[in-house]
């Protein structure tokens, strides 16, 4: 990636040798992608970044020509799938169902049965959510799509190089993967969208990426996602299994160590990389958050975009309802992360769960 | 040293406190109050509590190497502050906004997450002292006679004076911002700001416009009237209207006119030349002592307005409300207003103007 920003500075869209060199280096990126996710190279666009993935692929699928059209997304979706499906609904007039989630991992198929002939629809639920770590059954979804003729998209932004993602043998339409979860570029992101499948731009100009993101390719952060792709992907068999145990010393020791707590989505298929503790006796969950990283301990609420703002996550009010007594702390593991650590966290939350207890 | 708390507005005050604390040796925690909502308020760069205050406050924070949270009180602001400013307007008095929030909002939050965060002290940008004995704490005036905020604090909770610090008690406003200048803090130049941080274009019957009915009596034309009755004009809705007021009256008299009295069950609003302003019995009411109850009878010094000159008086009576007999009268006495109590530099305490009346008409 350093090599690509700082030798192929050329523009990929230009003819001349530099531009030749940097369009070869975006092709290579772009075919590698591929091979991992078990896609073809046209099928794979660079888009910036996670949120504007989701937005082209929930936004882009509409026809936008007034024909009746309705979306389905699960009620754990990122914000990035839920706003852009309410935005559809806003302009557009698709009617948007939200499909509900248990905390065991069951999704409600239900709602898919109201799919009429002769209107388009889209089906988006995420791989593996970002909050809890509950995966969610894909193939289950894919198949609920397919026999009602509707496309189905899935947001695999946590979920590539936790779990295996490949949409050869899971035939999703389309697929949001993202550079910064797994140690890449952040900003870089893509769109993978099956050959045939219909999508409109949401900008407007250049022919980059086939018309579907114009606008001057970023080539250094191309090459830098590719690499982080296939770097997880072929670590995910292994770390996920390092990960889980860490994951599970975590919880079986706070389950010891503090009353009152839950893990969230205990008895689920979840990925390995996030731990989410329900806590009770504690009022104010921006508070506890802000008492651990003053503690040195970093970690998240609801989903990090919005709890600066100290809102409570609409996850968890969906899996556990919108009363749920307990405050949520996010405990993620990746690669810096060791047994020393874990330990630590456990003592520091320790501490100060029960000063906010006592205050 | 020990783990302070000090809420940052993003303005130089705050700043500075912020920066002598951590100069001093403390462990400091940085904290904004987003106090409501931004986005629904037009714009305004002058002020220290946009948005922009709370990036300032963090790039202050980042700069003295400190963390820095916001402290979402939305909800409790809008309640306890904004209903009631509405309110006291609606009741045809001049309230006092920021009084209302650190006696029922800013400071009880800042105790219960701060403690929650492990803070052992509390600090702000106020310009008051604060002297801790072992047994007692003593609210005084700040240093600085021109930017003394205690009016502003009489009614913290009490309780809490043993956790309060404030840095700029014995400072003055521009060895604040020479401070402020050679740390080099990016809010060293920011103007001071003036308005109410939720009417931040100082206009704030859009606001009564959008809390209250459209016509609601506060809000419709009603008669300006002499003491004695007479109808000399009408006004616009008598919650445009705050006792000493010159503007809006309209013109015509032979000698400038002032509004004494709002009366909101008649909607007047009685107006009267500049001799007639002057009222000595003053009752007040939502008390807060932070010390001992003062005795009826004890001879004290009354504040009735921000930077308004103390004026002497006895305590005629201290109950559930307190009547104040001042020794000479005071103009323009505000009902909603504050009535601070000191003794000599210290606060007793005070509460909120209910009535005032003149014993002796001159």
């Amino acid at each position: 990636m350093k090599r690509s920003a700082s030798e192929v500075f050329g523009n990929p869209s230009s003819t001349h040798r530099w531009g030749r060199a940097a369009a070869a280096a975006l092709d290579e990126a772009r075919a590698d992608i591929a091979s991992v996710l078990g896609a073809k190279p046209s099928e794979v666009s660079f888009v910036r970044g996670g949120t504007e993935s989701d937005n082209l692929a929930i936004m882009g699928t509409s026809r936008g020509d007034g024909s009746p059209h309705s979306i389905f997304v699960s009620e754990i979706e990122h914000s990035a799938v839920l706003e852009a499906a309410d935005h559809v609904a806003d302009t557009e007039g698709a009617t948007v169902t939200r499909l509900h989630v248990s905390h065991d991992g069951a999704i409600d198929l239900g709602p898919l049965d109201a799919i009429t002939d002769g209107s388009t629809s889209l089906i988006s639920v995420m791989w593996v959510n970002n909050e809890t770590g509950l995966t969610l059954p894909i193939p289950d979804v894919v198949e609920a799509g397919r026999t009602r003729g509707s496309l189905v998209h899935s947001d695999a932004s946590q979920a590539m190089g936790k779990v295996p993602v490949h949409v050869g043998s899971v035939g999703v339409d389309l697929l949001t993967a993202t550079g910064h979860k797994i140690y890449g570029p952040a900003g870089m992101g893509i769109l993978f969208a099956r050959e045939g499948t219909a999508l409109r731009s949401l900008h407007h100009g250049g022919g980059q990426e086939r018309s579907l993101r114009p606008g001057t390719e970023d080539v250094a952060g191309s090459v830098g996602l590719a690499v982080a792709i296939r770097l997880a992907v072929d670590e995910q068999e292994a770390e996920s299994v390092r990960l889980a145990g860490l994951r599970d010393l975590l919880e079986g020791r706070l389950l010891s160590t503090l009353v009152d707590i839950r893990i969230n989505c205990a008895g689920a298929t979840r990925a390995p990389h996030v731990s989410s503790v329900g806590i009770g006796g504690v009022e104010d969950g921006s508070g506890l958050l802000m008492a651990l990283d003053l503690e040195g301990i970093a970690v998240s609420g609801g989903s990090a975009c919005h709890s600066g703002a100290g809102k409570g996550s609409h996850v968890i009010a969906a899996l556990y309802g919108e009363a749920d007594p307990f405050a949520t702390v996010r405990f993620s593991f990746g690669r810096g992360t060791d047994e020393d650590a874990v330990e630590h966290a456990v003592a520091v939350t320790k501490t100060v769960v029960e000063r906010m207890r006592a205050s | 040293m020990s783990r302070v708390l000090v809420a940052m507005s993003g303005g130089v005050d705050s700043s500075v406190a912020a920066a002598l604390l951590v100069e001093e040796g403390h462990e400091v925690v940085g904290v904004t109050m987003k106090t409501f909502c931004y986005s629904e308020t037009p714009s305004n760069g002058k002020t220290c509590c946009g948005l922009d205050g709370i990036t300032d406050a963090k790039r202050v924070a980042a700069k003295l190497d400190i963390p820095h949270y916001v402290f979402d009180v939305e909800e409790d602001f809008t309640r306890d502050v904004i209903d009631d400013f509405v309110a006291e307007y609606a009741r045809g008095r001049t309230p006092n906004p920021c009084v209302r929030c650190n006696s029922n909002t800013k400071f009880r939050d800042l105790l219960a997450r701060g403690t929650a965060l492990g803070c052992d002290r509390i600090a702000t940008g106020h310009y008051v002292r604060v002297e801790h004995d072992e047994d007692s704490s003593r609210l005084l005036r700040g240093h600085d006679s021109s930017k003394d905020q205690s009016y502003f604090l009489w009614g913290l909770p009490k309780e809490m004076l043993p956790r309060l610090l404030f840095p700029l008690g014995e400072l003055t406003k521009p060895e604040v911002r020479a401070q402020a200048r050679s740390l080099e803090l990016v809010t060293a130049d920011k103007p001071e700001s003036q308005e109410i941080c939720f009417v931040p274009t100082g206009n704030y019957r859009d606001l009564l416009e959008r809390k209250l009915e459209p016509v609601h009596p506060a809000l419709v034309p009603g008669p300006i009237v002499r003491s004695d009755g007479t109808v000399i004009g009408e006004h616009r809705g008598y919650a445009g209207f705050t006792v000493g007021q010159r503007r809006g009256l309209g013109g015509g008299f032979p000698e400038p006119m002032f509004v004494l009295e709002v009366r909101p069950d008649a909607r007047e609003v009685v107006v009267g030349t500049h001799e007639e302003l002057f009222r000595d019995l003053v009752s007040v009411s939502e008390l807060n002592w932070l010390g001992e109850t003062p005795p009826a009878g004890a001879r004290v010094r009354v504040q009735l307005r921000y930077r308004a000159p103390a004026g002497e008086a006895v305590i005629a009576d201290a109950g559930s409300e307190l009547t104040l007999h001042f020794d000479e009268p005071q103009a323009a006495v505000t009902p909603g207003q504050s009535a601070v109590v000191f003794d000599q530099e210290h606060v007793l305490g005070g509460g909120r103007i209910m009535r005032a009346e003149l014993l002796e008409p001159v």
